[in-house]
This record gives structure tokens, sequence and C-alpha cells, in this order.
């Protein structure tokens, strides 16, 4: 995993925000400040359907993710949330599921953190 | 207050990241032009709205059903929207490329279907142009077509007041 972290060590890319969106830094704040809102609602929305063994909720969680994160760049995460569809949809190994989800944790933390330190530039 | 020529969009996409995004890049898009968006989560509180502000285009999520399970679908919506304004384009959005589902969102009246890929805002700005235009170019047909009955009346009425003139009041035209 550590192979598919960004050169420069980020894991969020906003180049593509920045080309869609050009010059206008407060729109882009903005979509960060709901990307930091949602991301913990979404975790933890994943996390009570794994714990109640509701596949299809983790289908729906991990497709409604995989657009939030793509926005913000992070394709660590696509073959992960795609994984986590794919078992979730199959009604499969609930056990791999746990597993990718602590890979769906981490990385979030990680952007997170990274959206908050940067954030204050697009003010 | 609604100005003349403003562009009332509707956003139901359940995916605030998403709907968010989308606007600030219609926004970004469309800035020469009067465009305000509005953005729902539900079904539900779209189609409230709808009713009251009439928008001429709408942008709707497939599956809408992300936060809350069995949740209005895309489709359910788009009949409801259809019923209230046959005449309202709304484009389908989906993240599955699937023919059936494109085959059942024009079948239900939608105008146009995209899939949701990294390509997916370009796509949906040329849908959203092209429809503009088609409604820019829908008004002026109409203003035409009132300016050219107009023109025709007048032109009737002289023709008619000349022949009036000719069988009850001949000296007038001398």
């Amino acid at each position: 995993m550590e192979n598919e972290i960004r050169a420069d060590g980020t894991i969020c890319d906003l180049n593509y925000l920045s080309e869609m969106l050009g010059a206008r830094k407060p729109l882009i704040k903005g979509i960060m400040d709901t990307f930091l809102e949602q991301i913990p609602v979404e975790l933890s929305s994943m996390n009570e359907a794994i714990a109640t063994t509701d596949y299809q909720s983790v289908k729906r969680y991990a497709h409604s993710m995989k657009s939030s994160v793509s926005i913000l760049g992070i394709t660590l995460l696509s073959p992960v949330l795609s994984e986590m569809e794919s078992l979730g949809l199959a009604g499969t190994n609930m056990e791999r599921i746990k597993e990718l989800n602590v890979t769906l944790h981490w990385v979030c933390k990680e952007a997170m953190a990274e959206l908050e330190a940067v954030k204050g530039d697009y003010i | 207050m609604k100005m003349k020529n403003m562009i009332d969009i509707f956003i139901v996409e359940d995916n605030k990241i998403l709907s968010q995004t989308l606007k600030a890049d219609i926004e970004t898009t469309f800035a020469q032009k009067d465009v305000r968006i509005h953005l729902f989560e539900s079904g539900g509180e779209c189609i409230e709205r709808f009713s009251k502000e009439k928008p001429p285009i709408v942008i709707l999520d497939y599956h809408l059903d992300s936060k809350k399970a069995g949740a209005m679908d895309g489709i359910k919506v788009l009949d409801k929207l259809k019923k209230e304004n046959s005449d309202v384009d709304v484009i389908m959005l989906t993240s599955e490329d699937n023919i059936a589902i494109a085959i059942k969102s024009f079948h239900h009246g939608a105008s146009d279907y995209i899939v949701k890929s990294e390509t997916q805002y370009k796509k949906i700005n040329n849908s959203l142009f092209h429809l503009i235009k088609m409604r820019e170019a829908k008004r002026e047909a109409k203003r035409y077509k009132r300016l050219a009955v107009s023109f025709f009346l007048c032109i009737s009425l002289i023709v008619v007041s000349i022949v009036v003139m000719q069988v009850f009041a001949p000296f007038l035209l001398r």
C-alpha cells in the first residue's frame, strides 16, 4: 500500500479540483469542508453495517464513498472500496470486508489530516 | 425574485461532496449565464420545491439510497417530475454503465443519461450546454412566430380597411 501513496507522500490529489474550478479557492475549500464533515459519518455508517453483517448497506456505503474519495483524488481507496462493494453485493466474506475497512479508516484519517493542514491555503 | 432569462437547475444527489462539486463546476463553466443551482439530497425535497419553482432542468441521481435504504429512486422521482411538468429536461446520473438503466431512463422521459466517471463533469456540462441552447432557440422561435403573426395581422387589417373604404367610401381613396 505504501507504494501507492503519491510520489510527494500525499494521499489527496487536489489538482483535479484545481483544474476544474481554477482560481475559485473558496469553492475548493467548501468541498474540502463537506468532505471533512461527510466522511466521518460515512465511516461510522460502514462500521455499523459491518457490525450488523448488513452486506447490502456495506455495498451501498462503499458505492457512495467511491464518488466522494475520487473527487479529492484519493486513488488509494478505489480498489479498496471496489472490493468492499463487490463483496457486499455478493453477500460474502465479512472477514475480508473488515480487513478492508481497517485500510479504509486509516487512509481516510490520513486524508482528513492532510486536508485540515492545507485548507487554510484555499481561503 | 426570478430575473428574466435566469435558468434554475435542480440537482438531486444524496452525496453532498458530489453535488457540491457539480454545483461549483457548473457555476464556473456557465459563469456568463444567469444560472442558479439548487441542491437536494432526496427526491421528496426536490418534488416539494419543484411544483413551486418549475425549473427547466433537473440533474437527477438514479439511486438516491446511499443514506437511506428504500429512499425514492431516480425513476420514481423522474415520473413525478414529468407528471408535474412534461416539459422539464432531466439528466439522469448513475454510476452503473448499464444499457437497461439507460433505456429505462429514456423510456420514462429523461433527456440524457450520464455515467459517473472522471469525465462526468464534462459530459454534464455538454448536456447542459445543448439543453440551454435548445431552450433559447425555442424561446427565440416563439418570439419570431409572435412577430410574424402580428405583422400579418397588421397587413390584413390594412388590406381589409382599403377594401372597406373602396366599397363604402370610394371618394376617400380618390
